[in-house]
């Protein structure tokens, strides 16, 4: 009898620790999905962009805005000039380093702004168009048992790995988030914000993407607001190009001459 | 002497009908000098006493975390009040001011709404009085905001409610910026609602300042901007905030704790240093590094040679920082990376680690460490430090300011994050109330030229009636001159009889203006969204007369009938007994 029990105790702690190796190995860290997912955004070359931005609010009509984006990363710079619509044609948004000015075409005038002042009237914010990596954000959250938290899903029929990530740094908007990414690539399909309170406060999907030097660059992506149901906006970029940008063009004297 | 008072009192009632209308009308006059004085001494008050005390107290100490002027905290609140209480005893209360934007939405409406605190635990019975004053509950009880039973108790007005479509016991969700900058959502549950005094309180939604700081992320030593109310704001505002100015000078700023890496830990001090080129520059002339490509950039983080070898860190590593808070419900931690490592000298000791002033804050204000200076071990240095004005002070004290001008382009600055760690400005109401003082003026100014007008068209009846008076008495003049009465004598019973006149008139003129003002504060206005519902106490006229007024309006009003009567009095008593006797009209 007690080989019999030392016999299904043995069995009992294999199948323990095999599930536990497999549950363990079965998923990638988050952090090397964060890491993966920050170079495959991050810019090795500068960057021109038109955006377009289409900003729908409960009994407000849609927003249209769009502008010119041109980002630099080797010096932390972006230069925003906003295009459409007419009453903002020719205002801009310059960042270089830590300076963030915003330019009124009708005062011809710079003021300094912080990165969380909003572009254009609309939803978006100036650390939006920043280059900051996931890693200095987030770090992996993790359950009552110190394990990670990260499950397989599907999203439409992709197959996907949910996982959630816990702020590590104060400066971010939201606290904790709960990614999914495909498991083939590890692209960004869909991302959903959380307060501390553990609101759902906006649900990010990521819907097109385009290929450059062979990195996935997502160029629609649909923002929804959680909290005041309702109110959503989407992003197009278009008219990508990553060609050396000219050192004049991160400069006020720049944004000054083309509002003219 | 006393016959003259005789003659004058006797000339007095002579002309009954005459003098008893020219009363009148100086009665007149005087009731609307002393109304019109009291009405404006009135709005004086509740400007002073119930929009400024709200708007921006009397004296305001403002604090913006890092640049953001959204974050108005202050991690060592217990020091700041201790400073205030000890050096202000001209004040009446400290409160603080809390306000946070919010979009709220209520039952299938939203808005955007401002989330303002009310301290119903730190002030006296008159202070909480005072605050209920402000709000005529429709349904509810005021004190309910201080129910702790209760999720986020909430009162709101009733245009705001209608708006939002709640009623008592509803649930409003709001959306916000936490002090950090996070998003954040809550849940406030409506527990009252009110007619507003004034329009400023239409827009708001009153929550009791605990709940407000807990959900905007307020740690229990974090206060928010302070309102200090003064017994007599105009005489000592001003005063009163160049003398906190001073008090609230900052110390340098220093950690004394244990630096770790992997299972290595030494003991030193932790400074910061300032990120401005000049400061950086400096900085890099004045300390010898190990490896000379090493550049003070804005994220530097230096660490002695010594230190280095002790903890075995070397360029790009990480280290720990662990150290005793002045607050026991608090821990000091924090993590820096380092980007060189220097010789040590005598400016900057073997036992010191140099953070930027960005990093270095995050840690500092992360749980408010000890004071370094206490600590024998600790490297503190002194004035003659060459270094001395590279290094962080505990935090910034901007200017005082003299106009709102000033006062808005140092917040523009503030904002601009050129300016590292929290800003600390102390305001009074006059660069930070401006308008409403501005409104008083005008109101003073208007208030001041309507009453002239008026006064002197009153004015130039009385001289009118007294010149008629003295040419009608000049054959009398001849008599009692002829009699033998002196010029002066004749003189003085003219000016004694408009005297008597005056005083009795103006007298009577006070009293029937504290009648008007009693009758006037008796009835109830109801000014709904009307801007001018700001100038009302309660709904209710508010007459501020003082003595000094009335007894100076008095006094003025006597002395102008007086000079009026005097010329042609004299003229009157210059007059030859037989040329006046000949006078006929």
């Amino acid at each position: 009898m007690n080989n019999n029990f030392g016999g299904i105790m043995l069995r009992t702690l294999v199948v323990i620790l095999t599930m536990s190796v497999c549950s363990v190995y079965a998923y990638p860290k988050i952090d090397s999905i964060l890491t993966h997912i920050d170079n495959k955004y991050s810019l090795v070359t500068d960057v021109k962009s038109r955006v377009d931005l289409t900003q729908q609010k409960v009994n407000q009509g849609a927003k249209k805005l769009q502008m010119t984006y041109y980002r630099r990363d080797s010096d932390k710079s972006f230069l925003i000039i906003m295009d459409a619509p007419e009453n903002e044609k020719g205002n801009g948004y310059l960042r270089m380093g830590d300076n963030f000015w915003m330019y009124r075409k009708n005062t011809r005038t710079f003021q300094h702004i912080n990165r969380d002042e909003s572009i254009g009237g609309s939803d978006a914010k100036g650390d939006d168009f920043e280059d900051r990596k996931l890693m200095e954000k987030y770090k992996p959250a993790v359950d009552g048992s110190g394990n990670e938290i990260i499950t397989d899903d599907t999203l439409g029929k992709i197959e996907v790995y949910k996982f959630e990530v816990a702020a590590k740094v104060n400066d971010v908007d939201y606290p904790k988030k709960i990614y999914w990414v495909r498991k083939d690539n590890y692209t960004v399909l869909k991302e959903a914000a959380y307060s501390q309170s553990g609101t759902l406060m906006q649900s990010a999907y990521y819907l097109k993407f385009t290929t450059i030097k062979g990195r996935d660059i997502a160029v629609k992506m649909l923002f929804v607001d959680e909290f005041e149901k309702g109110n959503k906006s989407v992003v197009e970029i278009s008219g990508i190009s990553i060609d050396k940008l000219d050192n004049d063009i991160f400069t006020k004297a720049y944004l000054e001459n083309l509002s003219k | 002497m006393h016959y003259l008072f005789q003659i004058s009192l006797r000339n007095l009632l002579r002309q009954k009908r005459r003098n008893i209308l020219l009363g009148v009308a100086i009665a007149f006059g005087t009731m609307v000098l002393i109304l019109a004085s009291a009405f404006s001494h009135g709005i004086s008050e509740v400007l002073f006493n119930e929009i400024v005390v709200y708007v921006s107290g009397h004296v305001s100490i403002n604090f913006s975390d890092n640049g953001n002027q959204f974050a108005q905290v202050f991690h060592d609140g217990p020091r700041v009040l201790d400073i205030v209480k000890k050096e202000v005893p001209e004040m009446r209360n400290v409160q603080e001011s809390m306000g946070v934007m919010a979009r709220a939405i209520g039952n299938g409406k939203s808005d955007n709404v401002i989330m303002i605190g009310i301290d119903l635990k730190s002030g006296d019975e008159k202070d909480l009085q005072d605050a209920e004053k402000n709000f005529r509950m429709i349904v509810g009880d005021f004190y309910d905001l201080g129910d702790s039973t209760i999720e986020n108790p909430v009162v709101l007005s009733e245009q705001k409610a209608k708006y939002l479509n709640v009623k008592k016991g509803d649930i409003i969700r709001v959306r916000y910026k936490m002090i950090n900058g996070q998003d954040q959502a809550s849940r406030l549950t409506v527990v009252g609602i009110f007619k507003p005094a004034n329009i400023f309180m239409s827009a708001p939604v009153f929550l009791e300042i605990h709940d407000i700081k807990n959900i905007a992320g307020y740690g229990p030593n974090d206060i928010g901007t302070l309102f200090i109310s003064l017994k007599n704001p105009k005489k000592d505002a001003i005063k009163i905030a160049n003398k906190l100015q001073k008090k609230l000078q900052p110390s340098l700023a220093g950690i004394y704790g244990d630096l770790s890496f992997k299972e290595v830990s030494a003991q030193s001090t932790i400074l910061g240093t300032k990120s401005d080129t000049a400061s950086r520059n400096f900085l890099a002339r004045t300390i010898t590094f190990t490896d000379s490509t090493i550049k003070v950039t804005r994220d530097a983080v230096f660490i002695s040679d010594s230190l280095a070898n002790v903890l075995h860190v070397t360029t790009g590593d990480q280290i720990q920082i662990d150290f005793k808070p002045k607050y026991p419900d608090q821990k000091g931690f924090g993590l820096v990376k380092i980007t060189g490592i220097f010789s040590p000298n005598k400016t900057v000791p073997s036992n010191v680690v140099l953070v930027n002033e960005l990093d270095f804050y995050k840690v500092f204000y992360s749980a408010w460490p000890m004071n370094f200076m206490e600590n024998k071990a600790s490297f503190v240095p002194d004035t003659t430090n060459a270094l001395y004005k590279t290094f962080s002070p505990e935090w910034n004290l901007l200017s005082r300011v003299k106009t709102t001008e000033q006062m808005t382009k140092q917040m523009r600055e503030v904002g601009s994050k050129r300016i590292r760690g929290t800003s600390v400005s102390v305001q009074s109401m006059y660069e930070s109330a401006s308008a409403v003082l501005n409104l008083e003026v005008a109101l003073h100014l208007i208030t001041f030229v309507a009453v002239m007008i008026l006064f002197f068209i009153i004015l130039i009846g009385v001289i009118n009636t007294l010149r008629m008076t003295i040419r009608e008495r000049t054959r009398e003049i001849g008599t009692i001159r002829a009699i033998g009465m002196q010029k002066g004598d004749v003189k003085m019973t003219f000016v004694l009889e408009t005297f008597f006149l005056g005083l009795f008139s103006a007298v009577t003129g006070t009293i029937l203006a504290f009648v008007a003002m009693k009758i006037m504060s008796m009835i109830k206005i109801d000014s709904g969204d009307n801007p001018i519902g700001m100038l009302l106490s309660n709904g209710h006229l508010h007459f501020a007369p003082t003595a000094v007024s009335v007894a100076g309006y008095i006094i003025l009003i006597v002395f102008i009938a007086v000079s009026t009567a005097y010329f042609p009095a004299r003229r009157a008593s210059n007059k030859s007994s037989a040329e006046a006797l000949r006078h006929y009209e």
